[in-house]
């Protein structure tokens, strides 16, 4: 039973830690070593301008004590005012971040779905062949998978499938000259373009799935209550499914529930590989231009994305396996 | 014999050869067994490779890792084993040193993280009440708010050096560490040897040093293997993006020049190979070897259902 009690701990818990991370990026700016509107006015013009420096501290909020600093700080804040965008100017941060989340959301929740649904079930399998040789393989397979590098893997494949044999376009989200909206050459530009970027991702995140499934599934086959099942004379994917794989996935729930917060902050290098316009490629734009207003405002929704699965995952657990709220 | 001789009250120099011999004792015995056990055989024969081939790289190169003194993008030769890049260094060379820098990255981080973890999870399960709760709630929210995310932000106001990365990787790698070794702290605090050196009299520093480092050695290991990788591939990924010291050379900065300078439309596979497969080998034999020292020390099942 999940209690209101329950619930709300968490959720404090959870505003707890977002609140050190919105003064985390408070702080971050003024524990830099000398005034930060200067370091941004020399990295972005090189040069400084008195004119220039009163509109950028009235932006950071670097006028008055650090006490009013960081009260009109919150006041922004509170009306979902993360700034202007240097490099986007005039674009606010909120818009440029509005602008770029869906691709991430798209690519990544995609990704995710289909990685979820082959690690899975891949798990299961390995689990069930257990120390044959079914599950060596597909373990060294699934280890191999993982400790690649993501990023190198999508410079190979788009090495390999957009320039060496050009069956897949090298970057970019969607062809130029097309109609942005729904309609179908689009859609379907949108899909071409993700493919690749697709399959990279897929490739690297299922194998967490699998081997976690995996190990979940070795030690639920080996409980006393799937012996009395097997005894009883149970159908073996009755056994399976009803009896072994519901239990197993309580412990890959968690890492499910995780990877719909990474969804926002997973895989930024893959999008800088094909130039694909999401938040993780916008973050590379903002460092790569010193948008300091930007790099701040990607933190902050990516923080708040993260701790709020995170208070979802606990919350999910709670359903799932009371014994948690007990203890 | 030597026990005696030790375990004589003196110096604190032969307290800490005490100290480090049975340290040594007790880990003759696990080094053995890895060596029996093929999965940590193998990691351990790959990871050894790779230091092999970074410490070799930090004395000797075939040519200068650094000096643009050959052609652009030679594909490999008896000359260049593994051709040069768009300003003519070559690559076999680069890859050598990058193999140094990167480990040397990782390790240093590893070390790093390390003793930030131990000491913040010892001290926390040792004293309890508000020393713990006040570290384990900084850890949850280290653990909560996003790493990479985080470690891009204060790399992105910090100057562009490898040491400043190493030591944002070592702020940022510790807390599950530390986790790992309260939990364990808390369940050896209540063993009977503990309880006798604290009615002996012994300080709370020495029995943290003493009666629970110890034990807590083969977890400490097991997590550090695990920062290192991480911190490899951490870096790799920051050098990427372009935050790291990219006149280094390093596997994360030789796939940052390929990226930037576009090596792809030059398919340059020699250039991109490398590095990548360095860092996989580091993943592979990293896990290859945690496994196995999971599997000696009989809590590997424990580990993976919850």
């Amino acid at each position: 039973m999940i209690t209101a009690k329950y619930v709300l701990e968490r959720l404090a818990h959870s505003l707890l830690i977002l609140l050190v991370a919105m003064i985390f990026n408070f702080l971050l700016p003024r524990l830099v070593p000398g005034n930060p509107a200067v370091t941004i006015l020399l990295s972005k013009y090189g040069y400084l301008n008195a004119k220039e420096l009163k509109v950028i501290e009235s932006q950071f909020h670097l006028t008055g004590s650090l006490g009013q600093q960081f009260e009109s700080y919150w006041i922004s804040l509170a009306h979902g005012n993360l700034g202007v965008s240097y490099y986007f100017y005039p674009l606010s941060v909120s818009a440029v971040i509005a602008e770029r989340l869906p691709w991430t959301l798209f690519l990544l929740g995609t990704a995710s779905i289909i990685s979820i649904l082959i690690g899975v079930s891949l798990g299961t399998y390995m689990g069930m062949k257990s120390g044959q040789i079914q599950d060596s393989f597909f373990s060294t397979l699934s280890i191999s998978l993982f400790s690649i590098p993501y990023f190198w893997l999508g410079l190979i494949f788009q090495a390999v499938f957009a320039v060496m044999i050009t069956i897949f376009p090298v970057a970019q989200a969607y062809s130029y000259g097309l109609v942005i909206g729904p309609n179908i050459p689009f859609i379907f530009s949108v899909l071409y373009h993700a493919a690749l970027p697709l399959i990279v991702l897929i490739l690297t995140i299922f194998p967490v799935f699998a081997l976690l499934m995996r190990n979940t599934m070795t030690t639920t086959l080996r409980e006393d209550y799937m012996t009395v099942a097997v005894a009883k004379g149970l159908r073996s994917w009755r056994l399976v499914d009803r009896y072994a794989k519901k239990n197993s996935m309580l412990p890959v729930t968690t890492s499910i529930a995780l990877q719909i917060g990474y969804v926002v902050a997973g895989a930024f290098l893959i999008e800088v590989v094909f130039s694909y316009p999401g938040i993780g490629y916008t973050l590379y734009q903002a460092v790569y231009n010193s948008d300091y207003p930007l790099i701040q405002g990607i933190f902050l929704i990516i923080s708040a994305s993260v701790i709020f699965a995170n208070f979802f995952v606990d919350i999910l657990y709670a359903y799932l396996d009371p014994r948690v709220v007990l203890k | 014999m030597t026990e005696v001789q030790l375990k004589a009250p003196g110096s604190s120099v032969n307290r800490f050869f005490s100290f480090m011999s049975r340290g040594t004792d007790r880990l003759r015995p696990l080094l053995s067994s890895l060596w029996q056990n093929p999965k940590s055989r193998s990691g351990i024969i790959i990871l050894g490779c790779l230091v092999g081939l970074g410490v070799i790289g930090g004395i000797y190169t075939p040519y200068s890792p650094f000096a643009p003194a050959f052609a652009d993008y030679l594909p490999p030769s008896w000359a260049h084993l593994l051709g040069t890049n768009y300003e003519g260094q070559d690559v076999l060379s680069q890859f050598m040193y990058g193999t140094g820098t990167s480990l040397l990255v990782g390790f240093s981080v590893g070390v790093l993280a390390s003793i930030i973890g131990t000491v913040v999870g010892v001290v926390a399960g040792y004293y309890g009440k508000i020393p713990d709760t006040f570290l384990m709630r900084f850890v949850d929210v280290l653990l909560v708010i996003p790493g990479f995310p985080l470690l891009i932000v204060l790399s992105s106001y910090l100057p562009p050096t490898l040491e400043s990365t190493i030591i944002v990787l070592a702020i940022l790698s510790w807390p599950f560490m530390s986790r790992v070794i309260r939990s364990q702290t808390l369940s050896l605090k209540q063993k009977q040897f503990v309880m006798a050196s604290k009615l002996s009299g012994m300080s709370n520093l020495k029995i943290m040093a003493r009666d629970i480092l110890p034990f807590l050695l083969p977890l400490i290991i097991i997590n550090s293997i695990f920062i290192v990788v991480g911190a490899v591939v951490a870096q790799a990924g920051l050098a990427f993006f372009g935050l790291s010291d990219i006149s280094s050379v390093n596997w994360g900065t030789m796939l940052y020049w390929f990226e930037a300078e576009e090596g792809i439309l030059f398919k340059a596979w020699w250039w991109l190979l490398p590095p990548g497969i360095g860092i996989m080998l580091l993943g592979i034999g990293g896990n290859l070897l945690n496994n196995g020292l999971s599997e000696t020390l009989g809590f590997g099942e424990k580990n993976s259902s919850r």
